[in-house]
């Protein structure tokens, strides 16, 4: 009998985070007005091990590591794969028939397209982005790029290397890790060689760093979209920065009160002019398409009041952003439901071998001849 | 004397055994076994397992007045009797299966919890159990010796930990095979910390003062022993992490040079040296010794040195070719020296007699010689000193470790029920004092009042009374008011507290935590400050 399944965690800094995240998706799966039914709560660990736990924990259970009682499973990215328990001494795998899976993963490989990748292989079907909604989101400089070139404003963003030139845009400079979540390692820096150095002290940089102007007179503004049963997009909300001491929305701000995104401070919908208004839900139309959403992503805008820029896409947001749904008020099982259905119903790859069918090899003579 | 031999031989002559009653016996004496056994597996398990302590704690707690004692007595003599009279038996079945009136079965502040372990142990002593039953059966004198078999649950308990210590040693080497090969891929920079108290705040503070730098995973609270550390290995530690920062607790010798075999330390750092778990070392010189194991393999050595016994260590590790960083809290002089600046929430840090930053704001619990260790640890990991200076404008509290918070009543609290050594104790009472002085005047000019809650302290061996007298006595001097908790240090504390004559300081003795938190919110008002000081779990009487 095929189940639902609620995958989360992962080798990621928004680790904990993601576990709040499947937590709350399992409570509101099981809950009133959801699809109820057993979902199976998947575990990833930090360390890439797959576990089932108890969709009922709480998350103090996950505090030390693999909760207690959870069943080793093993993953196989390839046809008649898919989870399944090994079983114990006596050997009797048991394969874990998923109809479709919750994906909950933030940040590292659960969002950048890896997880997709290999539940792709293994022929599960899940929410969220494919594997190239999740890369291009995950990729702070292409989705910037690929954004400012279909002319939605942007602030001007570059690659900084260790040999490179100053940006043609002067400091003072915010420095992003190029791939990472959006809320941990950045860097407010001076000039461009601050920035160089912070390539090799700050080790969130490691893979690729990107600059952009720091401009802290602006604020964030935030913007909720989902696809399935068709494109909607939430009320506007402007998240408000607990502490003084710095400008960025952290990760302490976003994620230690204690709910993790749903709980942190925020004005919504954002008191806002209906021009912007306006101009930010067309904008992000135009990104859901250009960024490939699918599932439920959250795009970040800055501000000044007035006019916009685009900043980031979360293509996995913390809480499925179930927070943003206010105007209409759509309640959590409800978007759960749609996410499901949007997982069993929009295919995320058709693999094809279409034309390969033998011409060339059949013309293709001896391979030693082709060499010699 | 005379009369003695033939009654014995009249005992001991079979016939008697095979009677009914002494059937009722025996049946009862193994249905008394069964909440016996659950009362000391449940110590067994607080008490990591290590053999000896179910029959320490039985004889601390068949001692507690008034009625434990009677108890113990009837029931012994109940068992003599039943050399005679089988059936007298039954007595001794009914005093075992109530227990110690006080150590409950299911536990108040922690449950019996099933681990694997624990029910690898409850079948172990099961089996010793039946062993003694079923000789008294085969050979005889089935009733005596199920008898023998209650009254001496706490020992068969000990037996069985004797029993399945190698052998948790050899399942767990699954893990630890496992944890090694983990760490053989990952190869982080691993920072070993050990020490009698200090070691999880330095753990914390080294992971702070790290984040911003390099990738770091600490172990979790707690996760210091063989199979704590395998599973934080196998659990927590990432592909990508650059530093692993490992908390390694001992209770005994060898313990610390078993887990440097399969996680080699790179910086080995020993906090401070304390009669901390001295019942079960023996003596603090062996104390040193343990700890001194973390240092063989490291070639970065961080040691306190304003303990003489440490400031040797750093000698001789010094002789031995390794790098020797000397932290010092009193000698600015030192590699790293961290100096309170007056009052107790503010410090100032020098390297090498430098200053590298004055009068910073740390949280009241921050022990300046664990953030000096913490802070010579980041320097070997090329952590600027800037950014280090930079990272202690917030550094975060430790969880119960002096952690100050007010109360919804004004009344400010400070929780200190982590500690349970004497130097920490002493810390706090001066913590005490400092926050009650800080505090703004209460409204109608009443005196403010310092009120110290604590069971005292344990695990002292030997010097247990002292300490607690020498605590006592500080209290008396330093707060206004004392809650003792429980029956454990009661005499000891009480002592101290005669000891000095100026000052009146009240006293209230209670049972149990719950009733001085009670005790706390009806007497005390804002303005007033109460010290937690140490929190016994609830298998201590």
């Amino acid at each position: 009998m095929p189940e639902v399944a609620v995958i989360f965690g992962g080798p990621s800094p928004e680790h904990d985070v993601s576990v709040l995240t499947g937590l709350q998706a399992a409570r509101g799966l099981t809950g009133p007005g959801g699809p109820g039914g057993n979902p199976r709560a998947i575990f990833w660990t930090k360390t890439g091990d797959w576990y089932e736990v108890d969709p009922a924990l709480e998350a103090e259970a996950f505090l030390e590591g693999v909760p207690r009682g959870a069943t080793k499973l093993q993953f196989v990215a390839g046809p008649d794969g898919g989870f399944s328990d090994p079983g114990g001494r006596l050997g009797r795998t048991r394969s874990l028939e998923i109809d479709a899976a919750l994906v909950c993963c933030h940040g590292g490989p659960g969002e950048d397209g890896t997880l997709q990748a290999a539940l792709d292989l293994a022929g599960i079907h899940y929410s969220g982005p494919t594997v190239s909604g999740a890369a291009l989101g995950m990729d702070k400089l292409a989705f910037g790029t690929v954004v400012a070139a279909a002319g939605l404003p942007t602030l001007p963003r570059a690659l900084v290397t260790a040999e490179g030139v100053p940006p043609p845009f002067p400091g003072p400079y915010i420095v992003k890790p190029r791939f990472g979540g959006s809320s941990i390692g950045i860097d407010v820096v001076e000039d461009h060689a601050t920035a160089q150095a912070r390539l090799t002290a700050n080790p969130h940089l490691r893979f690729g760093a990107v600059i952009e102007p720091f401009r802290p007179d602006l604020t964030d503004l935030q913007v909720g979209v989902r696809t399935w049963p068709s494109l909607q997009l939430s009320a506007v909300e402007r998240p408000i920065r607990a502490s003084g001491s710095t400008d960025i929305l952290d990760y302490r701000d976003k994620y230690v009160a204690g709910e993790g995104m749903a709980g942190a401070n925020r004005e919504l919908p954002a008191q806002i002019s209906s021009e912007l208004d306006k101009g930010l839900r067309d904008a992000a139309e135009r990104i859901a398409a250009l960024a490939g959403v699918r599932g439920v992503a959250r795009i970040d805008f800055l501000s000044d009041g007035e006019q916009f820029v685009v900043n980031e896409i979360n293509t996995i947001p913390g809480s499925l952003a179930r927070y943003l749904w206010v105007t209409p008020p759509i309640p959590f099982p409800t978007l759960l439901t749609d996410l499901l259905a949007e997982a069993r119903q929009r295919p995320t790859h058709a693999y094809s071998a279409a034309g390969a069918d033998g011409t060339v090899l059949r013309s293709a003579g001896s391979i030693a001849g082709k060499l010699g | 004397m005379s009369a003695l031999v033939p009654a014995l031989a009249d005992a001991v002559d079979s016939s008697r055994w095979h009677h009914g009653l002494a059937w009722v016996t025996v049946a009862l004496c193994g249905a008394a076994v069964l909440p016996a056994g659950l009362r000391w597996l449940r110590v067994a398990q607080r008490e990591h397992y290590l053999a000896g302590a179910a029959t320490r704690f039985a004889m601390r707690w068949w001692r507690v007045l008034p009625v434990n004692p009677a108890l113990l007595l009837v029931a012994t003599v109940a068992a003599a009797a039943s050399l005679w009279w089988p059936i007298a038996g039954v007595v001794t079945a009914l005093v075992v299966a109530a227990g110690p009136l006080g150590l409950s079965l299911k536990g108040r502040t922690s449950a019996l919890a099933w681990t694997r372990r624990l029910r690898t142990l409850a079948v172990v002593w099961l089996v010793l159990e039946s062993a003694v039953v079923v000789t008294g059966v085969i050979t005889g004198p089935a009733s005596l010796l199920a008898v023998v078999a209650a009254l001496a649950v706490p020992l068969v308990v000990d037996l069985a930990c004797l029993v399945t210590t190698p052998l948790e040693h050899r399942l767990s080497a699954h893990f630890v095979d496992a944890a090694a090969a983990r760490l053989a891929r990952v190869v982080p920079t691993v920072v070993a910390i050990t020490g009698s108290y200090g070691k999880t705040s330095t753990k914390g503070h080294v992971a702070h003062l790290v984040r911003p730098t390099r990738t770091v995973v600490a172990t979790p609270a707690s996760f210091n022993n063989r199979a704590g550390l395998a599973r934080a290995v196998n659990e927590h530690l990432a592909d990508g992490t650059e530093v692993f920062v490992a908390e390694m607790g001992t209770y005994g010798p060898g313990e610390i040079a078993d887990l440097c075999q399969w996680c080699p330390p790179d910086i080995a750092v020993i906090t401070a040296i304390g009669p901390v778990h001295l019942e079960r070392f023996g003596s603090e010189d062996r104390i040193v010794e343990a700890k001194s194991e973390i240092l063989t393999a490291a070639d970065d050595v961080v040691l306190q040195v304003d303990d003489p016994r440490l400031a040797d260590l750093a000698d001789r590790a010094h002789e031995q070719g390794k790098r020797v960083h000397r932290c010092s809290a009193t000698d600015r002089s030192a590699d790293v020296c961290v100096l309170r600046s007056g009052d107790s929430t503010r410090v100032s840090v020098y390297l090498h007699a430098t200053t590298l930053v004055e009068d910073v704001e740390v949280p009241t619990g921050v022990q300046p010689s664990n953030l000096a260790c913490a802070i010579a640890v980041a320097l070997v990991l090329d952590v600027d000193p800037s950014v280090i200076g930079s990272r202690l404008a917030d550094l975060p509290s430790v969880d119960h470790r002096l952690q100050a918070a007010k109360a919804p009543s004004g009344v400010m609290i400070l929780d200190d029920t982590y500690n349970a050594n004497p130097a920490g104790a002493a810390e706090a009472l001066a913590a005490l004092g400092v926050t009650a002085a800080s505090l703004d005047p209460t409204a109608d000019s009443a005196p403010r009042r310092r009120v110290v809650v604590t069971p005292g302290m344990v695990e002292l061996g030997t010097r247990q009374f002292d300490e607690n007298r020498r605590f006592g006595a500080a209290i008396a001097a330093q707060a206004d008011h004392l809650v003792l908790v429980g029956t454990t240090n009661r005499r000891a504390l009480l002592a101290g507290i005669a000891m000095v004559t100026e000052g009146a300081v009240g006293v209230t003795t209670v049972r149990h935590r719950v009733e001085a938190v009670e005790w706390v919110r009806a007497h005390l008002t804002s303005g007033d400050t109460v010290l937690y000081e140490n929190d016994l779990p609830d298998h201590y009487p």
